[in-house]
Formats: C-alpha cells, structure tokens, sequence
C-alpha cells in the first residue's frame, strides 16, 4: 500500500538559515504521525511546503505515491491534504456554518442555502465528535472551538489527510483530550493525522509514529509502542532533561508582596476574583495552579495595573499598587512576563532591539534626554542574547523571524534584566520546546536565587511543582488552596482545581 | 533594510500601474497619453517660474502630510487635516490683518494662532476618542465641512472687505512670511515643510516619546503593557497633528494669499493624507510624495491651455493611485508573514 504522504529529501533556506536539510518524512494511510522538535526545529516549515504555503528548495513530495508539486495551498487541498494553523482566520461576524464554507458556499439559484450549510456542518460535525452549534456567531465562541470550525473546514474541503500545527497549544487539558479523541475518530475513518506538538506525553498519547527533528534534520522516525519518554527527550534534545523538582534551600524572607481581599470584575463585568489574599516573600517562588479561566488572568493583570481591581489591596514593599497606571507598577518595581505574549509580550513586526527598549526608553542609560542611545541598546541587546541564549541573526532580526521559545527568551531577557523585586511570570513555557523550557526554568530559579518574589501562573502542573516553593489552586475567582510544593501530587492539584475541596482544606477556602 | 525597500518598490508599483490606467482613461477620452504626459511635465518643470509653480503647491501638502504621518505613526488616523488648515488660515489672516505688531513678532503671533487653532479644532474628536473610543475618523472629517462653512461665514458676514469679493481685508505686510524670488509666491514654507519632515522622523527615529508613539501605532497593547499611557499620548498625539494641520493653513495665509478668502485652499488636506499614506507614513517620504502631488497639480494647469484634456483628468489619476496604493498594502498585508515594513492601519 502506497504511504498517504511521503517527502523526500527536502531542503528549505532562508536566507542562512536552513530550515530543512534533507528531510525524510514517510506517513503512512490511517495513522497519527507525530512531529515533534524543539521550537525553530523545522516543524512548521516542512508542513507549510506540504501545504503549498512554500516551496522546497530541494527535494520531492509524493502523494499517494505520485510524486506532486504543489505551488499552493489549492493545490494542496485538491491533492487531499488540509492544514490547521495555529492562528485562526475565522470571520468573527459569521456564522459558524458560514466560517466553514466560506469561499465552498452551497448556494440555491443567487443565494447561499444557509439551511444545506447548517444541516451539512452538523452532519460532519456528529460523524466526527467536534460538536458545534452551526448557527452561532463565532464571536461568541472559545478559543477550543474555534479550533474545531477550523477542522471542520478542513474537511468540508475533502481533505485525507490533516495537519494541525501545534494544535493544543492554546487548549485547556480537557479541550485536547476531546480534541484527541476526534483525532483518534479520523484515523479509525480511514484517514491520516499529521500531528505537530512538542509536548512528550500528549505525542506519546495520540500518535502512532513518531518523526523527531532536530535544528532543521531529520534524527529518527520511532512507533511510539516500546518507546519511552526518556528515549524521545534524548533524540529532541541530544542529551537527557530530568523535570524533577528544583533543589533549594527554604525562602525565610520578609514578605515583599501582600495581597489583601483582591476582587475584580472580567471583560464581561462579572466578578472573576472574589477576595484573593496571599504573601510572596524575598526569594520565594509561589505557583498558581488552575483551569484556565478561573481568575488567573484577572489576577495577572490586576498586578501588573492592566486592570481596575473593584476591591482590595496589593502592597509591593510597604507601596500601595491599587489605582496606579502600569507604568507607575513598574517603576515601583514589578517586571512581568505576560500569558499571552504574542499579543501583550512582543511587538511581533519590530525588532529584537526593540522589544527588549520597551519599558525603558525614558531611564537612563537607555536614553539621554529623550534621545535613545541606539549604540548602548545595541550593545545591551547583543550582551542579552548572548546571556539568554536568543539564537538569532542580530539585534536588529525582526521578532517575528524567530521561533516560540525564542520570542518569550526576548521577553524575559527584558524582564528579568530590570530591578525589579517583584517578577510576575505568566505561562513562561506555553509554547516552548524542551530544550528552551529547561532553560527558562533554570533563568527562574536564579531569579529566586537572587531574592526576587516571584508569582509563577502556569497551566502545567509539572513546572509548578518542579519551581513552585507553594502552591496556590484558584477556582472560580478564589484561593482554594494554598500547599507546600514539595511532597505535592499532581492528582491532589487535580481536585482542587476541579472545585473538589477536601475537609480539611475549608478553613483556607473560605467556602462554607 | 530588505523589506523596507520591498515595501518601496510595491509603491512605485502600484503608481506605475496607476499611470498606466491613466493613460487608457486619457486615449478613452480622445487624448494622447504621451502628449498629456509631456504637457503635464513641462507644466510643472518647464522653467523656473513653473518649478516654483510646482514647489508652491507641494507646500501646503507636505505640511498637511506630516500633520496626517504624525497621527498615523501612533495608528490614530486624522482626516480632517482640511478642517484644521481652513481653521489655521483664517485664524493666521485674522491675527495678521487685526491686529498691527512689530515684523517678526506679528508674523509669529498669526503662526501661533493658526497652530492654535488646528489644535482647538482636533480637540473635540480628540477628547471623544479618548474619552469614549469615538472613531476619530468620522468625527474629524465633520469637522471638515464645519470648518469650511464656519470660515466662509466669518469671512462673509463678520470680516469681508469692502468690494465684491468674499474674502477678508488683506493682511499687513508685518505679517507676510517672506517670499525667495519677485517672480513666485514661493515662500518660507516649504523650509518649514521641510524641517518638519526631518523633524518627525528624527522624533519617530530617535527618541523615546517617538518610540512609544511607533509601539503605540504598531501594538496598542503591547505599548499598553509597557506602561505607556496609550489614552493619554493619543490625545496628544491627536492635538500634535490638528497644529501642524492649522500650521499649514497659517502658512497658505500668510506666504501665499496674504488673506482669507472662500475656497482657500482646496484638496489640500485631502492630498495632504493622501501624499503620508503613499509614502508609508514615512516624514521623509512624504517630501517626495508631496512633490508628486504638487507636481501634477501645477503641471494640469498647462494642461486645460494646451491640450483638449480637462484638468479633472488629474483627479482621475489620483484616485487611480489610492486604489492602486490601497489594493497593494491590502495585498502586502494580506501575503506570507515572511514580509514586513507594513504598519497595520485601520482603513
Ligand atoms: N519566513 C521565514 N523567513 C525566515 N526564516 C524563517 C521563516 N520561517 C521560518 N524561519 C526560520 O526557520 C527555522 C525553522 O522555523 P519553524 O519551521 O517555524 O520551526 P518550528 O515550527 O519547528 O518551531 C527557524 O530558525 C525560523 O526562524
Ligand atoms: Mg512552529
């Protein structure tokens, strides 16, 4: 039986960089195929040639067998192959049956047959487990489905053989094991998966085949049965990773930050904290643990002064923080890391120089009365990546050249080069590679090593127990939770996040 | 350096196209294309009195055309340049024909208070948009035609001179921004033009206000995060680009006309937005567009005296450029991520 899709040899440049140096890929009919790498690896690179978003600079793509070019994503959609990016391109104002159409619509004489596309989205919608409502406006709707108009579109279109770029990178875990689940139900029709992540246990847990790239090559095509984590982490990185928890000594500093009855509202004005209290001393990591969505953003920014809180205070050394602009939190000495740094963390379209001024561009020495000093920022920007390890051309590439992890080094590179006392860091691994999260972790536990208060928010349970020195658990806008990270199990987090509050924990939680 | 150059040629693409459409327009209405083009040329360049013929008209729109980069740079879009030239030209004239001052001190008291007014007339959508997120592209393109009619009025009813013309008592010599030649109205403006050009994109390039304007334009929240008062610098911004709007009508006022008078000075705001955008929001860029615009606009008055082409066929060409320059970010933007140089403006 021919392989569904098969590249040869492939070999991509830009520029200097090689992307991809003659990779081999060979998927097989009805099977997950896992690509993993860490990031600026090649992954999106080699999908984008087999999407038709780019052309190869060497090699051959086979189809089916057939050996194909494609000089476009039509191309490519005709040939049976369908792409889900990362970023969505979905019309806000539409409806999802119309998203999922939109450019294919089923007309009857002049006018789009909005039943047929309703009825037919809900068809595929069922076959497939990727429910949707077809006649809501997606304006209204998650992020977790959004990503699901996004596969449904793909297979309006036909497609044989899907590939989802980094799929659960903006999911919650409940939200990627349903995705999963659909992913599963796709091969088990008959067709093929090409699945980009580099999250270990979630490649280990949907994939069949597994293809590990490596700074642009091809080192090693494994089926995941037989293969263990250790043996996938030593062929992404080249050398063995443990993610235990961080050796230290106990924080027994004063208390730094003092959080008192925080309450603030959301985007919709409902309340989504509702009287948060907590300490972080000198030299003190403490976690945040919770589903997404049960405060944690408010929280961030009502610290970082992004957002109004309706009740409460937050003392940063004795300092007020309540009812001062962001630039005055930051003068009185927070630096901070934002969860979604695409949006709040990086000027994608500017320079590395550039982000890294941002925040700084009135103190000295960064600039002179008003007058930047491009030569000292030129020389802080080289020194910061050569510090962070930035693998980039120079100061001057454009942050959007660079992959993930490299994107949040520049991010903490700014942050974590001020004098701040405060550091609040927000998913410092969401979309990073193994190789880049190692070493962030390491740059926060020298922060802590250097008396910063730091409040860790993370989604991955591991890094908060690996860094944490407390953990606090938020559900629905509260703290209901407050342990000791060391002797902490993933499954007692677990409950808590989902709202179970054990009995002797009422006291803390405040929940009659 | 790669991508900004990739951003120009697009430009120079998008106009060459225009012109080619224009020509097909031109042979539609029965004219030579070739003989228009020469016609246009020698009535911009043909001799001195033509260059400075052509330099005059590139004033005001260079002058209104850092006024709309200035707004543009922080993603804020002022349209209603014209209003603010109106507002500036007639408060300049009023200063200069009111009121009787020492040379220097006269001349600068009517520039002051054409900048004056530019800014009291962006005040109010200013306000609106940062107070309330008002889009400030309709509200300061009302403020357009209220400016015109509130000019004409003044000029008609409160301050017309005696004789039949709607137009205000001519200024006093005190007040004249000097001319170069006896030949040309040619005046000081331009340099002033021009060492505004340089002066904003030395601001934008160089220092720390123009930086987080440029982070401001290019990721509100981004700026927002680094604790720029986004609201705050808008507003001033906003304030920034309606003075140099009034600017330019201060300087028509007092190096050209020497007066206010009804249909003051026509397009020129317009142009002026229209000479930013086409130089990519780029002061320095904005020399050459302008002198585009002023170009044809000098060269089309040759044009209804030696060729059968009207001078509207002008305006027919510069909407051609629009479309061809709007169509050509749209698809630039719209094309691999691998391209940069684009500013993501709010059309
Ligand atoms: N359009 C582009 N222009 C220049 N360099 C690029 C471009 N796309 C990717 N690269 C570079 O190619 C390398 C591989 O990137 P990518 O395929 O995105 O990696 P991955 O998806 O594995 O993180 C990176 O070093 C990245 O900076
Ligand atoms: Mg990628």
């Amino acid at each position: 039986m021919p392989l569904a899709v098969e590249l040869r040899s492939i070999t991509k440049r830009f520029g200097a960089i090689v992307a991809n140096e003659r990779v081999n890929l060979a998927v097989e009919r009805g099977k997950v195929h896992a690509i993993i790498g860490e990031n600026g690896a090649g992954k999106t690179t080699l999908m984008n040639i087999l999407f038709g978003l780019l052309q190869p600079d060497e090699g051959a793509i086979l189809i089916d067998g057939v050996p194909t070019v494609l000089p476009n994503p039509a191309a490519a959609i005709k040939a049976g192959i369908g792409m889900v990016h990362q970023h969505f391109k979905l019309v806000q104002s539409l409806t999802v049956a119309e998203n999922v159409f939109l450019g294919m619509e089923i007309r009857k004489g002049l006018f789009i047959d909005h039943r047929a596309q309703s009825e037919r989205t809900a068809t595929l919608s069922k076959q497939f487990g990727l429910e949707v409502d077809p006649n809501e406006r997606v304006g209204l709707l998650s992020v977790g489905i959004e990503q699901r108009i996004e596969i449904l579109k793909v297979l309006v279109r036909g497609a044989r053989t899907i590939i989802l770029d980094e799929p659960t990178a903006v999911l919650t875990p409940q939200e990627s094991r349903e995705l999963f689940q659909t992913l599963r139900g796709f091969v088990s029709q008959g067709m093929t998966v090409l699945f980009i992540s580099h999250h270990l246990e979630e490649v280990m847990e949907v994939s069949d085949t597994v293809t590990v790239l490596r700074l642009g090559k091809e080192v090693g095509v494994r089926p995941i049965a037989g293969l263990s984590k250790a043996e996938l982490i030593q062929m992404m990185v080249g050398h063995a990773i443990s993610f235990d928890r961080r050796p230290r000594q106990k924080a027994k500093g004063a208390a730094v930050v003092e959080i008192r009855d925080l309450w603030a509202r959301d985007d919709r004005l409902l309340p989504a904290l509702r009287g948060v209290s907590f300490d972080i001393r000198r030299g003190e990591i403490v976690g945040v643990a919770g589903v997404a969505g049960n405060g944690q953003a408010e929280l961030a920014e009502a610290l970082s002064g992004l957002r109004a809180p309706s009740h409460g205070s937050i003392l940063l050394e004795g300092r007020e923080l309540v009812g001062r602009s962001a630039r005055d939190i930051r003068a009185a000495g927070l630096a901070h890391v934002p969860g979604d740094r695409l949006v709040r963390g990086v000027d994608r379209h500017a320079s590395i120089a550039s982000n890294i001024l941002m925040g700084r561009q009135d103190a000295l020495p960064w600039s002179r009365r008003g007058i930047i000093d491009r030569s000292y920022l030129t020389r802080r920007t080289e020194a910061l990546m050569r510090r962070f390890d930035i693998r980039a051309p120079g100061p001057q590439s454009l942050v959007k050249s660079l992959s993930g992890g490299n994107i949040q080094k520049v991010v903490l590179a700014r942050e974590f080069s001020t004098e701040a006392r405060f550091l609040l860091i927000d998913q410092p691994t969401r979309g990073v590679d193994i190789g880049a999260t190692e070493a962030i972790h390491a740059e926060i536990m020298r922060q802590r090593g250097e008396g910063r208060a730091i409040l860790l928010i993370s989604v991955q349970l591991d890094e908060l127990i690996a860094l944490a020195d407390r953990i606090l658990v938020m559900f629905a806008g509260r703290i209901v939770g407050d342990l000791d990270a060391a002797g902490v199990t993933e499954e007692e987090l677990g409950l808590l996040m989902a709202g179970v509050v054990p009995e002797r924990q009422r006291d803390v939680a405040g929940i009659a | 350096m790669g991508q900004r150059l990739e951003a120009l040629s697009g430009q120079a693409l998008a106009i060459l196209f225009a012109l080619i459409l224009g020509a097909v327009v031109i042979v539609a209405v029965g004219e030579n294309p070739v003989r228009v083009l020469v016609t246009l040329l020698n009535g911009a360049f043909g001799s001195p009195e033509r260059i400075a013929g052509t330099l005059l008209q590139a004033t005001p729109i260079l002058v209104c055309g850092v006024a709309a980069c200035i707004s543009l740079r922080a993603g804020l879009f002022n349209i209603g340049i014209e209003g603010q030239l109106f507002m500036g030209g007639f408060a300049a004239a009023w200063v200069g024909f009111s009121f009787s001052l020492p040379p220097v001190i006269h001349l600068l008291a009517a520039m002051a208070f054409a900048v004056f007014a530019g800014v009291a007339w962006i005040a109010l959508p200013a306000f609106f948009r940062t107070r309330y997120n008002a889009n400030e592209v309709v509200s300061t393109i009302l403020g357009n035609y209220v400016a015109v009619l509130v000019t004409s009025y003044l000029t008609i009813n409160i301050f017309k001179r005696p004789g039949g013309l709607p137009e205000t008592p001519p200024i006093l010599p005190t007040a004249y921004l000097p001319e170069f030649f006896s030949f040309s109205r040619l005046n000081w403006g331009l340099f002033i033009g021009i060492a505004l050009a340089i002066g904003a994109q030395f601001v934008f390039q160089r220092t720390a206000r123009g930086y987080a304007i440029s982070e401001m334009g290019a990721n509100a929240k981004f700026a927002e995060y680094g604790g720029i008062d986004i609201r705050r610098q808008g507003f001033l911004i906003l304030l920034a680009s309606g003075a140099v709007g009034g600017l330019a009508g201060g300087i028509e006022a007092l190096g050209v006309h020497r007066r206010f008078m009804e249909g003051f000075a026509p397009g020129f705001g317009f142009d002026g937005v229209i000479a930013a955008l086409l130089a990519n929001g780029s002061p320095i860029g904005t020399i050459a567009t302008a002198l585009f615009f002023g170009a044809l606009r000098s060269g089309s008055l040759l044009l209804e005296v030696d060729t059968t082409a009207s001078r509207e066929i002008i305006t027919v060409i510069q909407a051609l450029i629009i479309l061809a320059v709007s169509a050509q970010i749209k698809l630039r933007r719209g094309a691999s991520d691998s391209m940069a140089g684009e500013r993501r403006w709010k059309f």
